[in-house]
């Protein structure tokens, strides 16, 4: 009587979890919903572009150079006129009382300067109350001042340097926040999806009797496992699928690298996540509690990822903390795929760092689950 | 038919009812403590092979904790076990293959069809599709539930979710069959019902051990042992032990044993 069953158990309990998930309105409204809602919400509302932000120019030039770069300032859609002052002390006036946000002095020598291919100094005063808006304004005002600089120029610009290593402006030259946004929703979509049904599943099982109803019976701890990691997997990558058409379709990102890279990163991030679902589970008695548990990870992994503040602009101790968080790689790994068509060899660095995270989860998440049912 | 024939059937026989002729259940000062706790404190027993055994005692008595043992899900303190001749401390893989098990708790699939948990219960156990949909048609058709079968189980009656569970436990057909308090909640009428699924399994040769603290059900089983506070206090046929106590019911024996 031999027969090949091995896999037969695992193929019923994945069968079972789905049929419970699109049996379960709550749970189909996460799998089929979150993805629209996320993207849309963060697409749309959280947009964090820049526009009319007021611009005063004292323009002591007077030249056909420094009147093409003004112009060159409110063709960017991003700056409008304000207010125009008469002397250098205006600009910090007008700034303080909130006349305008940006304020830029083009110095007399500015035409004859690009001319001779000297460095010409142009003053850019930002009001930094926002600072993370500030910050951006003044990225757009040095990207025009470089534009300008190198039409203008005929010898080499000293500022390109310092340009140049704003890598963000460089491969998301209009600065679309969207761009930026949407790739890193699409990493949240499947943490969330991943990590919130595995613990989910795990929970319920405990809180209905059904699972003591599977510890009895002959299914090894590592077909458990699998049967209840491979159905979210799938639905994770479902949902990968559905976020990415959506991101590229509707939201026009675009989508540089390969689609197979994308898949297979996420394959290893998966790692971390049912990793991270079954380990709330062995911690939790309730759907609740699993539910606490992993918002309360994943809060601070999304925070601390890159996914709405620059991990550059953090205070050191916490940079540090963010080389342990997995999400930070993934972040970074899914913008460089979408944004700067990054390859296998470009990604490298962070992936070999999340497969380390990955293996080590989900290791112990096996450890922890294989001792929990014993 | 020779001789020999008869002894060779009878060796496969054996073979296919496992490496021992033995009892289906023994147990040799079987413990289990919690910190300062005993749960079970050193029971012994032996359950035959087709026997319905009754396990009574009151609520905290000890009993799942026996029966948890039995199946795998606790290790015991203390003392052994086996469960159709294996011992419960090396063999608990083989045994879970050979077992059946019922706890208090419902425990089928409220959100899935009477069909598909039935599929699901059969799947788990290696079964073929084909043993599965044979075996669920014949308990479908016992159970008059052949026009319910494409229902959310949820919808059922408990006393028809009962001995639905009860047929899920058992469409592998375990060699022993732990029911744990199986009746909890029902009318005298659906209990009967389930002690008659109970019979016809046994019939089969399936072994029954029920716990139960229904005294009526006591009288349904073969023999029944009493535990208290962790130790049985009586073992022996709902005759005898009404015998020994000098009482006509299973319910004086009981509480004579609980309160003596």
């Amino acid at each position: 009587m031999t027969r090949p069953t091995y896999f037969h158990p695992v193929a019923h309990l994945v069968r079972k979890e789905f049929l419970q998930v699109f049996r379960d309105p709550a749970l189909l409204r996460m799998v089929l919903l979150l993805p629209v809602v996320q993207l849309f919400v963060f697409g749309y509302a959280a947009n964090t572009d820049l526009k009319n932000v007021r611009l005063s120019v004292l323009d002591e030039s007077r030249s056909r150079e420094s009147r093409r770069l003004v112009e060159a300032f409110y063709q960017s859609g991003v700056f409008i006129p304000g207010p125009a002052p008469s002397r250098p002390d205006d600009i910090e006036r007008l700034l303080t009382e909130g006349k305008a946000e940006i304020g830029i002095r083009i110095p007399a020598g500015y035409a004859r300067d690009l001319a001779e291919g000297k460095q010409a100094i142009v003053g850019v005063l930002v009001d930094g109350v926002n600072s993370s808006s500030a910050g951006r304004a003044q990225g757009y005002a040095e990207q025009i001042l470089l534009r300008e600089a190198v039409r203008g120029s005929a010898g080499p610009v000293e500022g390109r340097a310092r340009i140049e290593g704003e890598t963000r402006f460089y491969y998301n030259p209009e600065l679309r926040s969207r761009h930026y946004m949407v790739p890193g929703i699409v990493v949240l979509i499947i943490t969330i999806i991943s990590s919130m049904l595995t613990g989910a599943a795990v929970v319920r099982e405990r809180e209905t009797g059904t699972l003591e109803q599977l510890l009895v019976s002959p299914l090894s701890p590592a077909q458990l496992i699998a049967g209840k990691t491979i159905p979210f997997a799938i639905l994770a990558f479902a949902d990968l699928a559905f976020a990415t058409t959506i991101a590229v379709l509707w939201f026009r990102i675009p989508l540089e690298g390969s689609v197979l890279l994308l898949a297979f990163v996420a394959l290893l991030f998966l790692l971390v996540t049912l990793g991270g679902g079954l380990l709330a589970s062995t911690v939790s008695a309730t759907q609740q509690q699993a539910m606490f548990t992993l918002w309360f990870f994943l809060v601070f992994g999304i925070l601390l990822s890159g996914f709405f503040y620059p991990i550059e602009n953090m205070p050191r101790a916490i940079r540090y903390l963010t080389y342990v968080n997995p999400l930070r790689y993934m972040m970074s790994m899914v913008r460089g795929i979408f944004l700067r068509g990054a390859a296998l060899p470009d990604v490298w660095p962070d992936l070999w760092k999340l497969s380390l995270i990955g293996i080590a989860m989900f290791s112990l998440a096996v450890f922890r689950f294989r001792k929990r049912v014993r | 038919m020779s001789g020999t024939e008869l002894e060779k059937a009878a060796s496969a026989n054996r073979a296919r009812s496992g490496p021992s002729d033995g009892p289906a259940l023994a147990a040799r000062d079987l413990t289990r403590r919690f910190g300062a706790f005993t749960a079970v404190d050193r029971i012994s027993l032996e359950v035959a092979r087709g026997e319905i055994f009754g396990f009574l005692g009151a609520n905290g008595a000890g009993k799942t904790t026996a029966i948890r043992m039995f199946c795998g899900l606790l290790e015991p303190s203390d003392g052994e076990a086996w469960v159709d001749g294996l011992s419960i401390a090396t063999r608990a893989e083989t045994i879970k293959r050979r077992i059946g098990y019922m706890s208090q708790k419902f425990s089928l699939y409220d959100d899935l069809t009477v069909e598909e948990n039935l599929r699901f219960s059969g799947g788990i156990y290696g079964l073929r599709k084909r043993e599965i949909d044979e075996r669920a048609a014949r308990l479908f058709d016992r159970l008059g539930l052949h026009d319910s079968r494409r229902r959310l189980t949820a919808s059922l009656p408990l006393g028809y979710k009962q001995r639905l569970a009860l047929g899920a436990a058992a469409l592998h057909e375990p060699r022993v069959l732990f029911l744990d308090e199986p009746t909890g909640g029902v009318d005298p009428l659906a209990r009967r019902e389930f002690w008659d699924l109970i019979y016809e399994t046994a019939d089969s040769g399936t072994t029954v051990f029920v716990t139960t603290h229904y005294m009526d059900e006591a009288e349904y089983c073969g023999r029944v042992s009493i535990m208290v506070e962790g130790k049985i206090v009586a073992l022996g046929s709902p005759k005898e032990l009404k015998e020994n106590a000098g009482v006509s019911t299973m319910e004086e024996v009981f509480l004579k044993a609980v309160r003596p």
